[in-house]
């Protein structure tokens, strides 16, 4: 830090001149008041759509697969579309937490304990997929390698599908040990508002006997950083592995060795948007528009303007390979898949991905939150269309035209997707209740930071 | 003393019974000790068990593999018999196992089926196991007794005897000597007594034309084998038309063969068959035009007239071919028959590809006796009409009238339309369970024994005649009779009845001479007009569907999910159109149009089938029956499933009202038909082309569909063509599956494949492939191992389609294999990909990256429909559970049996040895399967064929699959060489 630049140019990380304990005290507000009209009425909607969800998987274990629309060509469809597409929203969270900390970005600090912690919840929703689209969802633990008695049988180790099993189970202990790392020093501040009782106990309890001594505060930020060291590689890897689900195949449309970067980038840009849509509601709901500035949100506009830019290439370059390879079953599967049955699906995918984000070039339109809102939606749309792209359109029409087949979801399958924006709201809105939405430690450090910098020039 | 021992508490409780089983056993102290009781409590259960598993062995059969010392259980045992799925007289061999039939086969060595056997024989073994057939004989709707029945009968018969009235026994029909010999004896107790024959496929204007051309009203036999030059003319001879499998064996053993003149096959027909899918020459003609054609071509040939256009290319093709060549129609009208006599006459083809003297009995129907039999009963002449293996009610136009019969008995094995109005109802066996006799070809006699004792109180039609004539006796004695007094002195090769017997059993078959001469040209036959041609008319063409030929199998689930071979179209008939019409209709498929002839209408939904002539509406018979409401409950029910029945609440629509009867014949063509659109849909489940997805034009050009799925090759460059596939040199991989012991492979020639279907069929019951019903169907969910995919192909001779059976390829380097994270699809020691049902968890990701989709998932839990009809299922095979993926597996469990058979014998394995269900059945003999690491092995000859090719080459998954290309003769190559030489 003594080398960083002080700068004129670098605008304050919070506005409104906050004390150090006006920030305790905005951050636990929503924490101490009972819950209002907005957030009870957005709970029931979430808690109904996990109702709805839940009822739907229930009705899939009793009866079997065959409820959903997949068929004998078609052997994977929402299942996988909405396991990659929580994948992807996983991202944004360690990308904040890990990379960005380790680049010592400062601004990430208003938003990454919302990032890790729909990071969570976003993997927790991924992962139900991968259990329930098994045929005999009981046995799911075979995929995992354990000791056994069946003639000591393991796992295929040559199946992307095992790897995926160790990728995201990894990313999702890192995940949370990195979030709850983060969180203690937040805990012990609640601990120590709390009046004596059971919620001061168990608040108490998860802070981990925390002190706010110099030893203690060394120790943290030396776990922290290596837990962000940690981190890193992962927001790569558990995209790449997942990618390779497909790239590994010998499936035109699937067997792409651009796949692991295409997925990576794909899977922030998706991440930062869910980040951004979250925030932006969040921070008008919770009244931390003084936190969550304009100025962060035009930082994660350029990012998702960035990541865009990524993914449209990886759309160009698709073709590119299919086109210069010569391959007559490589280029059927993308005309196939920009002018077969599922063109609107590619034509969404390209429109919300490549085209919509573009308006993020113009201050002005970063600078409205609302179109920034609808962007971020919008390129949740395009996301999850692109996984439905790669998986459906490259399944349904394979080698054999004998075997092309078309594929339209049922209810049931709309009902599971439903259910995990239902898992996923749900536990957002009760970590909204319970824990601070805003890292109060690090946004003081940054505060100080900041201040120690401006004072610097202006002395 | 020794003590007595008993199994049962009934056999302790009885007082000693000197005849009961050998249970003393000696030297045992008296007193019963525990061990005592604990030894003897597990003799009486094993004993119980032993005796429960097995129905007793059925005294005089013979077994025709092997004849085992005695029963042991869980191996089973091969029974020679005769298909009496239709009347084309098939051989077979019943596999039974512990008491019940569980697979039928083709017999190699008969004359007629040379060892294959059609999708419908095969799947006529369910109707053994079929849970709606009667148990027990019913009078006036009511269970009985066979004594009341029979005593009610013979009172009745005697009213009949002493009052007058016309007896008639009306049946499909009958060349088994026994049961003729039974009809007989039993209409000559009666005054005014018939027996009349109808064939739900007609033949009855051959077998007339016969009569005017030849004087003997006989159907001659076809003999496709020795034909250079065949045109068939709307004739789907490979498919249902009077003796598939023979007819099959016959052309495709001209196809099979490397070297000799290659025969030419000219198919002109109004819709799209599958013969003439098969043919060199494809001409898509209206019926009218056909008629116009064939008497060009009959004229060109009788009067040496010039010719030009088509039917000038035909008459030279068969004039060059004199004594060689073939002409065959499916026409019931008797003119054109008489013109096909005429042209074969004068080709000199009687004698060579025609046998007058030695006829076919596979269609003995007389639609003109019908006809006066319908009037009769009109007219009130007929006190009782006795009808058996036919349900008129149903498939006779105007056979409602047969209801009002004052006594009409039926023996109908199920209740059917016929069963339904009959005052007694006497069912007869099942052709598994009954002694029978056939002579489906003058001088191929054959014999059907049972293999399963009768599962109800049902007897067999000829003891119930016999018992209501007066001279009652069983089945077995009825037919060794009929044999001893009619067959045996037609041979002279043994001289022992009772050996003959035997062996005859034994084989199933026996060759006898001939009874009948041959008839003589009469070559006075006048020849009628040109048929005049109606430009504009809309033909109606009714047909029969191979899948499923005539109404009596709608009761067969496996025949209904049977794709046909040309629409792939599942469990329904449709109103087929060529895409001209339809886009002048503007109907697209799934479109529910009304047929309309002027006098009868029908409702069905419209399919677009490329091919088809724009001036003619195909519909299929043989649906829309009472027997087809039992699949109200089939498939797999969850709360967005669509039942497999239609609207009527049943399969199909029966289009029978529109056959036409001219001059007492029924024809199956009808003009003038309007075709309206109704604004309703009806889906159709198809198993290819699903929904209405189509390849654009721009994705995939006319014929680049198929390339280089389905390869084909030149005629002429056959003999200059490089031979066979060679091993790709480039491999990333180690050869770590070396396969130093056997190594399975299967070759499939395309140019011998017809598309019959009948693979699918013989797969589908040896490895207890579920019946999924139409809904999943519909969903692409359709459970077979082994699927055809259909391809067609438009050249200048015509649409061509190319059936490829297409099943697990059993890649080297499997996908399938490295994706499955619990390891539960695994490559064998002897090349096998093997699926491991009880480690598969059902990822799928082993379907998705299978290239050939041949990989099936259990979507539900398919096989848990409670009922008798499991008793079919194969104990070699585990039937799987919901959430499990299967596939085609090359019948390990029969490469199993081979190694254990000669493990036992102390040999190894011969080439041979081992068949799997697709290629035992197919009567083209398409397929050959064996060790690829034996050089001289047929399969690893087949292979390096010079027309061997894999499918998906390039992906370098090595296949073990090698498919043969398709010779494709143009009609100008052949022309030319022919000049050449």
């Amino acid at each position: 830090m003594a080398e960083a630049m002080p700068t004129r140019m670098r605008l304050p990380l919070i506005d409104g001149d906050k004390s150090l304990a006006q920030v305790t005290r905005d951050v636990c507000a929503p924490l101490d008041r009972r819950a209002g009209f907005p957030w009870w009425a957005a709970f029931l909607l979430s808690f109904s759509a996990l109702g709805v969800g839940l009822v739907a998987i229930g009705y899939q274990m009793v009866t079997g697969v065959g409820v959903w629309g997949e068929n004998n060509s078609v052997g994977w469809a929402f299942d996988i579309t909405n396991f990659v597409f929580w994948i992807g929203i996983g991202h944004a969270g360690t990308l904040i937490s890990a990379i960005l900390f380790l680049l010592r970005q400062r601004w990430r600090t208003s938003v990454n304990r919302a990032a890790e912690a729909m990071t969570l919840f976003a993997v927790m929703c991924a992962g139900i997929f991968p259990i329930i689209h098994v045929g005999r969802p009981w046995v799911a633990y075979w995929l995992l390698p354990y000791p056994n008695f069946r003639g000591s049988l393991w796992i295929n180790f040559r199946s992307p599908l095992a790897w995926d099993a160790f990728a995201i189970s990894t990313y999702f202990v890192i995940s949370a040990t990195f979030w709850y790392v983060g969180l203690i020093p937040d805990l012990a501040t609640i601990r120590d508002r709390l009046a004596p009782g059971l919620r001061q106990r168990i608040v108490s309890f998860f802070s981990l006997g925390w002190d706010g001594s110099g030893r203690t505060w060394h120790r943290y930020e030396l776990v922290y950083l290596l837990l962000a060291g940690l981190g890193t590689p992962l927001v790569l890897s558990v995209h790449t592995i997942v990618s390779w689900d497909f790239a590994t195949s010998v499936l035109p449309g699937w067997h792409a060795t651009i796949f692991p970067p295409y997925f990576v980038a794909g899977a922030i840009f998706s991440g930062m948007a869910m980040v951004l849509t979250l925030m932006i509601i969040s921070r008008a709901v919770l009244d931390l528009r003084d936190y969550i500035t304009s100025r962060h949100i035009d930082v994660m506009c350029k990012l998702v303007i960035a990541t865009s830019g990524m993914v449209g290439l990886a759309y160009i370059t698709e073709f590119f390979t299919a086109a210069y390879s010569g391959n007559t079953y490589e280029q059927f599967a993308f005309l196939n898949r920009a002018f077969g049955p599922f063109a609107w699906a590619y034509w969404t995918m390209v429109s919300c991905n490549v085209l919509i984000p573009q308006v993020l070039w113009f201050r002005a339109v970063r600078r409205r939150v609302s179109a920034v809102l609808v962007v971020a939606l919008l390129v949740n749309v395009g996301m999850w269309f692109e996984r439905f792209v790669i998986i459906v359109t490259s399944l349904h029409r394979g080698f054999l035209p004998a075997s092309w087949t078309g594929y339209a979801p049922t209810i049931v399958e709309v009902a599971t997707l439903v259910g995990s924006f239902g898992l996923f709201f749900t536990a957002f809105l009760l970590f909204c209740r319970f824990i601070p939405v805003i890292a109060m430690a690090e946004v003081k450090g940054a505060m100080a930071a900041d201040r120690h910098e401006r004072s610097g020039v202006s002395a | 003393m020794p003590s007595r021992y008993w199994k049962s508490l009934n056999e302790r409780d009885r007082p000693h019974d000197r005849e009961d089983h050998a249970t003393r056993l000696d030297a045992e102290p008296d007193g019963a000790s525990r061990r005592d009781f604990l030894r003897l409590a597990g003799f009486s259960v094993a004993g119980v068990v032993a005796s429960s598993c097995s129905r007793a062995p059925i005294r005089h059969a013979i077994p025709y593999v092997a004849q085992p010392d005695g029963v042991v259980p869980g191996r089973a045992r091969w029974y020679a018999t005769t298909c009496g799925g239709c009347a084309a007289g098939c051989g077979l061999r019943v596999k039974e196992r512990d008491g019940r039939p569980i697979k039928v086969e083709g017999c190699p060595d008969h004359p007629l089926s040379a060892g294959g056997v059609c999708a419908v024989g095969q799947a006529a073994l369910l109707s053994v196991y079929d849970r709606a057939r009667f148990r027990a004989p019913q009078l006036r709707g009511v269970a009985s007794t066979w004594a009341v029945v029979d005593a009610d009968m013979r009172s009745r018969l005697d009213t009949i005897r002493r009052g007058g009235g016309g007896v008639r026994v009306l049946t499909s029909t009958v060349h088994s000597p026994s049961a003729r010999g039974a009809i007989g004896r039993f209409l000559d107790t009666l005054p005014d007594a018939a027996h009349v024959e109808y064939d739900e496929i007609s033949a009855s204007a051959i077998l007339d034309a016969h009569l005017v051309t030849h004087g003997v009203r006989a159907l001659p036999r076809h003999l496709f084998e020795r034909a250079d030059v065949i045109v068939g003319v709307d004739a789907d001879f490979l498919g249902p038309w009077i003796s598939p499998v023979e007819f099959t064996a016959g052309y495709a053993r001209r196809r099979r063969q490397a070297s000799g003149p290659l025969a030419w096959h000219a198919q002109v027909e109004s819709r799209v068959s599958l013969t003439g899918g098969k043919a060199d020459l494809r001409i898509s003609m209206a019926p009218d035009e056909a008629d116009a054609l064939v008497f060009d071509v009959a004229d060109i040939i009788e009067n040496g007239r010039a010719g030009s256009g088509a039917a000038g290319m035909l008459a030279e093709r068969l004039l060059a071919a004199r004594g060689r060549s073939l002409v065959v129609a499916g026409s019931g009208d008797l003119a054109m028959q008489i013109r096909c006599n005429r042209i074969n006459q004068a080709l000199g083809n009687y004698g060579s590809t025609l046998d007058l003297g030695r006829p076919s009995q596979q269609r003995r129907g007389d639609d003109r006796a019908v006809a006066r039999l319908l009037q009769d009963v009109r007219d009130q002449r007929i006190a009782a009409l006795l009808v058996s293996r036919a349900n008129p009610v149903f498939d006779l136009p105007g056979g409602d009238v047969l209801t009002t019969v004052p006594l009409l008995v039926s023996f109908a094995e199920r209740p059917d339309e016929t069963s339904a109005a009959a005052h007694v109802v006497c069912p007869d066996h099942s052709a598994f369970e009954a002694w029978g006799d056939s002579e489906a070809v003058a001088g191929v006699a054959s014999l059907t024994q049972p293999t399963v004792r009768p599962l109800g109180h049902t007897r067999a039609f000829i003891e119930s005649l016999s018992m209501w004539a007066g001279a009652p006796a069983p089945a077995y004695e009825l037919v060794r009779r009929t044999w001893r007094e009619t067959i045996f002195p037609r041979q002279t090769a043994v001289p022992d009845f009772d050996r003959f017997w035997d062996a005859t059993l034994e084989a199933g078959h026996a060759a006898v001479s001939a009874a009948t001469t041959a008839g003589a040209f009469v070559p006075a036959t006048p020849n009628s007009n040109r048929p005049p041609a109606v430009p504009d008319a809309v033909h109606l063409v009714l047909y029969h569907k191979p899948a499923m030929p005539a109404g009596e199998h709608s009761y067969n689930p496996l025949l209904h999910e049977l794709p046909d071979p040309v629409t792939k179209i599942v469990w329904d008939n449709y109103a087929s159109i060529g895409p001209g019409l339809a886009a002048a209709r503007q109907i697209t498929t799934g479109d529910v149009v009304r047929i309309d002839t002027g006098g009868q209408s029908l409702e069905l939904p419209a399919l677009v089938q490329p091919g088809q002539h724009d001036r003619v509406v195909a519909v299929a018979l043989g649906y829309g029956g009472a027997m087809t409401e039992r699949f109200k409950t089939i498939g797999h029910h969850w709360f967005q499933s669509r039942p497999t029945v239609g609207e009527n609440g049943r399969i199909g629509a029966n289009a029978v009202r529109f056959v036409r009867v001219d001059d007492g014949r029924r024809g199956t063509t009808a003009s003038g038909v309007t075709l309206t659109r109704t604004g309703r849909t009806h889906a159709l489940a198809c198993t290819q082309d699903h929904h209405t997805l189509t390849v654009p034009a721009r994705l995939a050009p006319a014929g680049g569909e198929r390339w280089p799925i389905v390869q084909d090759i030149a005629a002429s460059d056959l003999a200059s063509s490089e031979p066979g596939p060679v091993e790709s040199p480039a491999n990333l991989w180690p050869e770590d599956h070396p396969a130093t012991g056997h190594r399975w492979g299967m070759v499939i020639d395309l140019h011998a494949c017809t598309g019959c279907s009948a693979c699918v069929v013989g797969c589908q019951i040896e490895n207890n492939v579920p019946i999924a019903g139409k809904d999943e169907v519909r969903r692409n969910r359709e459970m077979h191992w082994l699927r055809l995919d259909r391809y067609f192909s438009e050249d200048a001779d015509g649409q061509h389609m190319a059936s490829q059976p297409m099943l697990c390829q059993h890649c080297a380097h499997a996908p399938c294999e490295t994706v499955c994270p619990t390891l539960a699809t695994l490559h064998s020691e002897e090349g096998l990909n093997q699926q491991v049902y009880n480690r598969c968890v059902g990822t799928r990701y082993c379907m998705n990256n299978c290239p050939y989709k041949t990989r099936r998932f259990n979507w539900f839990e398919y096989s848990r429909d409670p009922g008798t009809e499991h008793l079919i299922l194969n104990p070699d095979v585990a039937v799987r559970s919901r959430g499990v993926m299967e596939k085609c597996t090359f019948c390990v469990q029969r490469i199993q049996d081979a190694k254990i058979e000669a493990r036992r014998l102390g040999v190894p394995v011969k080439d041979g040895d081992v068949q799997t269900a697709c290629q035992q059945s197919c009567p083209a003999q398409a397929i050959t399967f064996g060790d690829m690491n034996d050089p001289t092995s047929r399969v690893a000859v087949a292979a390096r064929d010079r027309r061997g090719y894999t499918v998906l080459e390039a992906l370098n998954v090595r296949p073990s699959v090698t498919y043969l290309k398709v010779v494709r003769q143009s009609s100008v190559a052949v022309a030319e060489s022919e000049h050449d030489g």
